[in-house]
């Protein structure tokens, strides 16, 4: 076992892990975090994705002692004390998600796409989404959630 | 707000906001994997590396050296603690009328393995990692023995057996109709149609995969498990593997990540988990990976047919000859085979009239996965068959398919119309909804669009699918319990179960209808075999069926709480009326409120235990078209269009309804243009065994859907008026694509060769087809 010290949802936590021990294994094993789903053991259904100092990582790909020292957000750590994250609230409102179990994956991997791209096209969002496997919704929900999230964002903004 | 109020606002026909999703979309869902409890084992399987082998020996003493290693057990060992196979199906005899071979299913394989990834040793260890380790220590000495997983190889000459008494491979036979009054109509016919068409084997696939954790208390075994029909798995546990008194197990589920019929009936891991948790009377974990989903989860479709259509000179059709066989893997289970014998046939002659059938049904055993449900569990397969003729007829007329279709359809003042495999449609409206969906997909307008595309470079093709389909499982009783507590809410349970379709919501809406209180104050509750019982959730039964369980369920309890507050008020039952969720004495102020009535009560609640049925399954329908553009150098399909009127009789939540629909058309897209499970023909192995290598649709698949609610034809056999839907969109996608992609390139001349083309189209198929070479 490996002391190890990484940021999570803005936490400082301070873990023992082993060295082959994959980051989703220690979120959602050792801390409980089971928002972070494994759908797929090839890092094709991106179930499992998760912000690494705001980049967007399939956190099935990368070994936990690879965060050391890093800022780690999963879906649990999106939403303020008072409020769901405008990404959560489009997907709600636009129908994206059916079952729930792809929804974190998704929702993280449109939140690194509009921290860099806050309005994006259809190509955008497709390109921002390709790695992320839906197989209730057909997409286009999704989509749509994401259109929705950017507008509401820049509207914040704006005020 | 006034009852009529809350009704507006969260009653059915409304798109209520979905009430599970707030914790889904926090990440607060509690699938399968999510629940651990302390000291939990970890249980690994060893698979089959080969698709037809003896087993030699085992010889797990290295294993159980192992650190961590708790135990091993083999087939063996579940023989001798008395744990009885799953048995085979026992409906259809085989051909010609004898005894079907039995193909009983051992949880953990004993002498022979049938196919790849067919469990054989479980390892249980104190970690996962341990577990795994041990798992690949156990040394299994197998003799190969000669293998067969296509159907075409199954049915040859000489061909290595599956199952020693079954001597052809053939698991069973149905035939339906009648085959000498066929052979007339098409002796009398002016236009015959023939095709060979293969539904490709697919992967369900939900994005949650399976995991089961046992555990083990007061002598009883828990199972908390992602599961369709959690009564069902108790009961084949129970009764037919471990002769336990059913309440010696209990199945608790929580959110279910997706099921498309993949997490129906029992599976060989639950009973690993659930005889480890006995036997160690500790609580044992597992955790399907994905590989293990695709190797050792029930695979879908399968169906090679060679049919034909009869018709007339004017294009009516005079009869149809469906002769198919499915392949139906190592193990002949009844759902697999009802599944392509029974319940597609039903639908086969779909909205159109047609009398005179000749359906010969065959069930071939190959050294494959079972193939299990998978969404729309054989209406996809009939439906295909059926659609793909009405087109090839329609070209061979010089017809406009949807001309051709309107010829043949059911008219609405045929209803209730018995087809010629004795299914009753109770209502249908077919020529309507094919005329709205003509006008929503602007089928008029299309050679201007087709000239666009040329402009462009690309073939554009146009394809429909007329449709209906049976939902219901033939399973139309429902208990379902009501508490209306002191505490003011009510907390409704029913034993179908959510994976995905809103069924709180929808449910939750039709409480509101009934009690008129804000939805807000509706608990719906489901997934606990201690709770109640019931045949769960497939088939699209659960709306139909349960949805109008959860609306008698209701009025019962307000019938019960009305005498109770006649009681509590000093008045007569029939004084009392009910509204706004106040009980009141007619025509004075004298009132009392439910939940206030609830908490008078000794036990503060009124509780109602509600069974009630519909009479008959429902005939949801529908029209699709597609349009599809083709890269003539790349062969590449691209989805231009996608409209839809589907008749489901009274949507409860319109919005839900077109999720269904939308995202049900998408997974009949994937079997049209990428899904497809491959088994090397020489060795047997499964080359889609990953995500990397089963081509699941992504984003961008198709951009924008048209899609309509035709909710001016209620069904007749339920008190909701509803229609199944959870299986429509999935039913109709896939011909209607299919036939776009065809009539493209008919339009490029190569028509003949499209009518060859079997799906997956992929690009270098229809790159292939476009001219006339291999690509």
């Amino acid at each position: 076992m490996n002391p190890m010290t990484l940021t999570v949802n803005t936490q400082d936590v301070q873990l023992q892990v082993h060295s082959h021990h994959l980051l989703v294994e220690v979120l959602r094993e050792q801390l409980g975090l089971t928002g972070t789903h494994v759908g797929c053991d090839t890092s094709q259904c991106g179930a499992c994705t998760v912000l690494v100092d705001g980049q967007p990582v399939k956190s099935c790909t990368m070994l936990a002692l690879q965060a050391e020292g890093r800022h780690v957000t999963t879906v649990e750590g999106l939403a303020s004390a008072d409020a769901r994250h405008p990404i959560q609230q489009a997907f709600i409102d636009c129908h994206g998600l059916q079952c729930g179990f792809c929804t974190p994956g998704m929702i993280m991997a449109a939140a690194a796409l509009l921290q860099h791209t806050p309005q994006p096209s259809v190509a955008q969002i497709e390109h921002a989404l390709e790695g992320n496997l839906c197989r209730c919704t057909g997409y286009v929900n999704i989509v749509a959630a994401v259109q929705q999230a950017a507008k509401t964002i820049a509207a914040g903004a704006r005020k | 707000m006034s009852s009529e109020q809350v009704a507006t606002r969260f009653g059915s026909g409304q798109s209520v906001r979905r009430i599970e999703d707030p914790a889904l979309v926090a990440g607060e869902g509690c699938f399968a994997d999510d629940v651990s409890v302390p000291g939990q084992a970890f249980v690994c399987l060893q698979r089959s590396p080969y698709p037809h082998a003896r087993i030699v020996a085992i010889d797990t003493a290295a294993a159980l050296e192992m650190p961590g290693v708790v135990a091993v057990y083999t087939g063996a060992d579940l023989v001798a603690a008395g744990l009885k196979p799953i048995g085979s199906q026992p409906m259809f005899p085989a051909p010609g009328g004898a005894p079907a071979p039995q193909t009983p299913r051992k949880a953990l394989a004993v002498d022979v393995v049938r196919f790849v990834g067919e469990a054989v040793v479980a390892v249980v260890a104190e970690t996962l990692d341990q577990a795994r380790a041990a798992r690949d220590a156990v040394m299994v000495d197998y003799e190969e023995l000669p293998n067969v997983t296509h159907l075409a190889d199954a049915i040859a000459d000489a061909a290595p057996k599956v199952w020693a008494d079954a001597s052809d491979n053939f698991a069973a036979e149905a035939r339906h109709g009648n085959a000498t009054a066929c052979d007339a109509a098409f002796a009398k016919a002016t236009h015959v149609v023939e095709l060979e068409l293969l539904n490709q084997r697919l992967a369900p696939v939900p994005l949650e995969p399976r995991a089961v954790l046992g555990s083990f208390e007061d002598d009883r075994v828990t199972l908390r498990m992602s599961s369709q029909m959690p009564s069902g798995v108790r009961d084949t546990l129970c009764k037919e593997v471990f002769g336990w008194p059913t309440d010696k197990l209990r199945v608790v589920v929580g959110d279910v990540g997706g099921g498309f019929g993949n997490k129906t009936g029992a599976y060989p891991e639950d009973i690993v988990v659930a005889f480890c948790t006995h036997r160690l009377q500790r609580a044992v974990k597992w955790v399907s990976e994905r590989s293990d989903e695709f190797l050792g989860a029930g695979h879908g479709r399968d169906l090679f047919s060679r049919v034909a259509l009869a018709l007339d000179a004017d294009g009516r059709v005079l009869g149809l000859r469906v002769h198919s066989m499915a392949n139906v893997g190592a193990y002949a289970t009844t759902t697999g085979v009802v599944i392509q014998l029974l319940i597609g046939p039903w639908v086969s002659t779909s909205v159109y009239d047609i009398q005179t059938i000749d359906f010969k049904l065959q069930a071939v055993l190959t050294n494959t996965t079972p193939v299990g449900a998978y969404r729309g569990a054989g209406r996809p397969e009939a439906i295909y068959i059926i659609e793909r003729l009405m087109d090839a007829a329609a070209r061979r007329l010089g017809l406009d398919p949807a001309e051709l279709r309107r010829r043949n359809m059911i008219r609405p003042e045929q209803m209730p119309y018995t087809n010629a495999m004795g299914q009753t449609y109770d209502s249908g409206k077919f020529e309507s909804v094919q005329t709205q969906a003509l006008k929503l997909a602007d089928w008029a307008g299309f050679e201007a669009r087709a000239a666009q595309s040329k402009r462009a470079g690309k073939l554009r093709g146009r394809g429909l699918a007329t449709f209906l389909e049976w939902t219901g499982g033939n399973v139309f009783e429902e208990r379902v319990t009501v508490k209306v507590s002191g505490d003011g809410f009510i907390e409704i349970y029913s034993a179908t179960q959510a994976m995905g379709q809103g069924i709180a919501t929808s449910y939750a809406q039709l409480a509101v209808d009934v009690f008129g209180v804000s939805i807000d104050k509706v608990r719906i509750v489901q997934g606990d075999t201690d709770r109640g019982s019931g045949f769960g959730s497939a088939g699209s039964r659960s709306i139909f069926v349960g949805g109008s369980a959860v609306k008698v369920a209701s009025q019962r309890t307000i019938e019960k709480a009305q005498s109770l507050a006649a009681d509590a008020l000093e008045a007569a039952p029939h004084d009392i009326e009910y509204r706004e969720g106040e009980f009141r004495i007619v025509g004075t102020d004298r009132k009392l409120g439910l939940f206030e009535l609830a908490a008078k009560q000794a036990d503060r609640q009124v509780f109602m235990d509600s069974t009630s049925a519909v009479q008959a399954p429902s005939w949801p329908n529908g029209c699709h078209i597609c349009e599809v553009e083709i890269d003539p150098d790349t062969g590449e399909v691209e989805v231009a269009s996608y409209a839809s009127v589907n008749d489901v009789g009274r949507a409860i939540n319109p919005t839900i309804v077109i999720g269904q629909l939308d995202g049900g058309a998408v997974q009949g897209l994937g079997q049209a243009l990428c899904e497809q499970m491959v088994y090397e023909r020489e060795s047997g192995q499964l080359q889609t065994g990953t995500l990397m290598d089963y081509a699941l649709p992504r984003v961008g698949m198709v951009r924008h859907f048209k899609t309509e609610l035709d909710q001016s034809t209620p069904c007749l056999t339920n008190p909701l008026g509803v229609k199944g839907v959870g299986e429509l969109g999935t039913i109709g996608a896939t011909p209607a694509v299919v036939n776009a992609v065809i009539d493209a390139l008919a339009r490029a001349g190569a028509g003949e060769r499209a009518a060859q083309l079997q799906m997956p189209l992929l690009s270098e198929c229809v790159w292939s087809a476009l001219h006339g070479k291999s690509a």
